[in-house]
């Protein structure tokens, strides 16, 4: 009897600290944690005598800060945060170049540099534009929230498949480019 | 049958990669194959997935930003091809391969011999398949077999290679519809035939009288009574020389003229506004009917407010073009037909002056206008972010008090409407602008037609001042069909895109439908069984993953677990707001896919913690679930529910209003309404989906005891976070991330320590907690 209340006042414990570590931030610096480049081309992760085969990079504002504010999480259906990176620039140089790898495979949105037309019919819109991964032809619906404005001068396209392109200044498009734009902005 | 051909060849793989396979040494059959799009470097790169019965093949090209990437509505790609890449895994090392979302693309992700290792990206373009081609493999990893993959959708029209907007729809706006929509517009209108008669027949007079009107105030008014003309007495039976006579009848011949016009007009006025009355009321009609058939599906994937404004806005404007602009293009061709031949009669050179110089007033019309119809859209954009402001503050105003914003709400606002002024003005300054061009254009016309004819007068040839005049009067009357005509391509585009939008819903196919010949239950019992059920409202993301479980007729299962486990999921499936995309469900031992949606609606009821009060008395609210109940019915359902009482405070009792228009009640007092209707309805198969949650633990204590009642002899599904609340259920079912966790009774459960467990000792020790407190 004795025994058994010893144990349900144990695991209650343990869950009052497994709720607090969630609320707790813990963050990763260049001293308590080292990532490593797995054999497959992802990462893993030593810190503080836990040790994760392999992490995922998550942005806490991917539209603002891009090297500051990570959440490095567990890779598993239930994805968990281990801890925080407040700015990569901690970090050394080949960590840095190691995370950025992992962002990029995450994150993917191409830069739109120019706008070569852009047709509206029957409800859709049909883009053909130049961006930094090459000439892009999509599609967006009309009316919907598929153009999201980031700020006065920056916007996202989703197109219908939610495949993502960013204008990141309406200023440096040229006036004719604009023009082709006045229907969404 | 060409097309297709061409697509199946456009869909085999490239011979360079063909070449490649076979020097490396791959022989077998490719049992299925997807495309990819992107490397695992984050780069655009085409590539394949290919499975053969000895491994997985993944085949990339180098990444190449110069190729046109061309996603989803511009038709089917030519395949790439050049120097492949090949990666090969055996088979035995493969042990999965899944798809993990990422932001704006896909990664494709293998466990192999014991390392994860991306294989390949994907953009969302190409993401269904490739899921698609990843449950294919799945077996394949374990047997060596290959599940077959789907068919893809058809997603273009074979005439004109344009996207269909619904695939399954199959209609492409550009070929069929525009005859077809044209006809189906047409047919709203028939009930109506007499009203449209009458207003052809005054729309027909009117075109008519103003070809008269100039004619005589013009040439008959200066050349023959005031030149004196005696030929012209004579012609209209009048004595010598009473002029004076003539007159007066001219007067009186143009003073009915105008008031036959006028008459028309009104009429057809009057004729037209009851008919577009009627024509919408049956559209909007047709639109809420058939929203109510369409599966919850549909209003996930769209914004139901905007859908619904959308969409009644647009049933306007489509019977507005109908009525008051379609007709008049008949009209003005036919004004502008005959106003040129007598025209051409009168004076050739003339008319020839005037036909070369109006093309310019449409040219500026072709040219201008669009661009004040872009700054319109513009407007109303503007508009509308402004009155999304305003709803916003007056929804959150305890919020925007509590937190003192109010002034920064009302700089918010002034960036709305500064914007929403720089639109108006825009308008009024192109509106201007183009008034400007188009009036310029105009007083040419007129100008050189005086000039012209002045000319005449002078030379003395068969020119006299009356016959300028009536000129002068047909050249302005051109003016208007003309620009009319010149803008009435856009405005016809603009309707028919509205009566496509409408038609849209109306033929939106319901994602859940009823079995063609469905079976009827007389008597259901209400034994519930789930078969290997997996759901997921996306692609790839299952929220219930092969779940089995069986509830014998009248017992009471509850269901445990976080929010977001999938257990709301579960109950709208039993209620087919869904259907599954594996397995099956069974009532009494029948497919509830096969089962008459009124036999299935009327066996299965559903209290939720989101009660649904509509305007109307508190016995009509009760009675929603069974209209056809007696009073008494409904009070004792009332009592059991624990709900008489408070009706009976309140002044007018039964017949009080409730809902938006009349009196508001507490939380607490809608769930009680709500239970109300459920034992109403007396369903076999009861469902309470978190009924007691926003209640306090008095109010839980009362609904709690007439949720007894309510059970008694009914299938009931019970999900709730507070566990006292299942303190009867006979089972016991734990769902966590989709799957059953655990199962069992209380105690069996209490016994296991599993997630129950905890979630158990975590209430109680915040109860007693509170205890202390």
């Amino acid at each position: 009897m004795m025994a058994k209340k010893q144990q349900e006042d144990f695991s209650l414990e343990q869950m009052e600290q497994e709720s607090e570590e969630v609320l707790r931030p813990r963050f990763l610096t260049k001293d308590n944690a080292v990532f490593q480049r797995t054999g497959g081309g992802f990462l893993s992760l030593e810190t503080e005598g836990e040790s994760y085969s392999r992490i995922l990079a998550a942005r806490m504002f991917p539209f603002q800060e891009k090297e500051k504010y990570l959440s490095i999480r567990t890779t598993d259906e239930h994805s968990k945060e281990i801890g925080i990176i407040k700015d990569m620039a901690d970090f050394d140089e080949e960590t840095g170049q190691m995370l950025r790898e992992q962002l990029d495979l995450r994150y993917f949105t191409p830069v739109i540099t120019k706008i070569l037309s852009i047709r509206d019919e029957f409800g859709h819109s049909y883009w053909e534009v130049m961006t930094d991964h090459g000439p892009c032809r999509f599609t967006v619906r009309m009316g919907g929230n598929s153009i999201v404005h980031l700020s006065d001068v920056r916007i996202l396209v989703m197109d219908i498949d939610e495949n993502r392109f960013e204008i990141p200044d309406l200023e440096k498009l040229t006036a004719r480019e604009r023009k082709k734009l006045d229907l969404f902005i | 049958m060409k097309e297709k051909e061409r697509q199946r060849k456009n869909r085999d793989i490239p011979e360079a990669l063909k070449a490649k396979l076979r020097d490396s040494g791959v022989r077998e059959e490719i049992l299925c194959r997807t495309e990819v799009d992107m490397d695992t470097a984050g780069e655009y790169a085409d590539g394949y997935l290919l499975l053969t019965k000895d491994r997985l093949i993944v085949a990339l090209l180098p990444p190449d930003n110069r190729r046109t990437r061309s996603f989803r509505g511009f038709g089917e790609q030519e395949p790439a091809d050049g120097a492949w890449v090949l990666r090969m895994f055996d088979a035995g090392q493969v042990e999965s391969v899944w798809v993990e979302d990422c932001i704006g693309c896909n990664l494709i992700v293998g466990r192999v011999g014991g390392m994860e290792m991306p294989l390949a990206g994907c953009s969302n373009f190409r993401k269904r398949r490739v899921v698609d081609f990843v449950r294919a493999m799945e077996s394949w990893t374990k047997d060596g077999t290959v599940k077959p993959m789907t068919e893809p959708e058809e997603e273009y029209c074979p005439k004109c290679g344009r996207m269909y907007p619904d695939p399954r729809r199959k209609v492409c706006p550009h070929c069929e519809n525009k005859t077809s929509i044209f006809l189906r517009i047409l047919k709203y209108f028939k009930p109506y035939w007499p009203l449209a008669l009458v207003m052809m027949l005054c729309i027909v007079a009117t075109g008519a009288l103003n070809l008269v009107w100039p004619y005589l105030n013009g040439a008959v008014l200066y050349d023959r009574i005031l030149a004196k003309d005696p030929a012209f007495l004579r012609q209209i039976g009048l004595g010598e020389g009473k002029f004076a006579l003539a007159l007066l009848l001219l007067v009186l011949t143009m003073f009915l003229t105008k008031l036959t016009l006028l008459l028309a007009q009104v009429l057809q006025g009057v004729c037209s506004s009851r008919m577009v009355v009627q024509v919408v009321r049956d559209m909007k009609k047709d639109i809420f009917s058939m929203m109510g058939k369409l599966s919850i599906g549909f209003y996930r994937s769209r914004q139901t407010g905007g859908l619904m404004t959308r969409v009644l806005s647009d049933a306007d404007r489509v019977s507005g073009f109908f009525v008051d602009q379609a007709p008049y293009v008949l009209v003005h061709l036919f004004t502008i037909t005959f106003t040129v031949i007598v025209m051409w009669s009168l004076n050739w050179q003339m008319t020839v002056m005037t036909v070369v110089l109006l093309p310019l007033l449409v040219a500026v019309s072709l040219i201008l206008q669009p661009r004040v119809w872009v700054m319109f859209g513009k407007r109303h954009r503007a508009e509308r972010s402004l009155n999304s402001c305003v709803s916003d503050n007056l929804t959150g105003a305890r919020v925007v008090k509590a937190f003192g914003q109010e002034s920064r709400e009302s700089k918010r606002f002034a960036a709305y409407s500064d914007r929403l002024e720089r639109g108006e003005v825009s308008i009024s300054y192109w509106q201007n602008y183009f008034q400007l061009f188009y009036g310029g254009a105009q007083e040419l016309a007129t100008c050189a037609v005086w000039a012209l004819g002045v000319y005449f007068i002078f030379g003395g040839g068969n020119m006299d001042l009356g016959l300028l005049i009536t000129f002068a009067g047909y050249v302005s009357q051109l003016q208007g069909p003309m620009r009319f005509l010149a803008n009435i391509s856009h405005r016809m585009a603009d309707s028919l895109n509205s009566a496509q939008r409408m038609f849209e819903i109306m033929d939106a196919v319901p994602e859940v439908q009823e079995a063609e010949k469905p079976v009827h239950l007389d008597r259901i019992r209400g034994e519930l069984r789930l078969e290997h059920v997996t759901f997921g409202y996306e692609v790839n993301r299952a929220v219930l993953k092969n779940v089995s479980l069986t509830i014998p007729a009248g017992q009471m299962i509850g269901l445990v677990g976080r929010s977001g486990a999938g257990k709301s999921t579960l109950v709208n499936l039993i209620s087919r707001l869904y259907d599954p995309q594996e397995g099956r469900i069974l009532l009494d031992g029948v497919d509830i896919r096969d089962l008459a949606f009124s036999d299935l609606r009327r066996s299965v009821a559903l209290v939720s913690q989101e009660t649904y009060i509509f305007s109307g008395t508190v016995m009509q609210n009760i009675a929603y679930s069974n209209p056809g109940a007696s009073l008494w019915e409904i009070v004792e359902a009332a009592k059991l529910a624990g709900a008489h009482e408070f009706i009976m405070r309140m002044p007018d009792g039964y017949d009080t209003m409730i809902g938006a228009s009349g009196k508001g009640l507490s939380g607490g007092e809608k769930q009680r309404l709500s239970i109300a209707r459920a034992i109403l309805a007396d369903p076999k198969i009861l469902i309470l989906d978190e009924a007691t949650a926003s209640v306090d633990t008095e109010t839980e204590r009362m609904i709690q005891k007439s949720l007894q009642y309510l059970v008694k002899g009914r299938t009931t599904i019970s999900i709730a976070h507070r566990l006292s609340t299942l303190r009867d259920a006979d089972y016991l079912y734990v769902i966590d991330h989709g799957v059953i966790a655990e199962q069992g009774t209380h105690e069996h459960l209490k016994e296991q320590q599993g997630i129950f467990y905890k979630l158990l000792e975590l209430q109680t020790r915040a109860l007693a907690m509170r205890g202390v407190d």
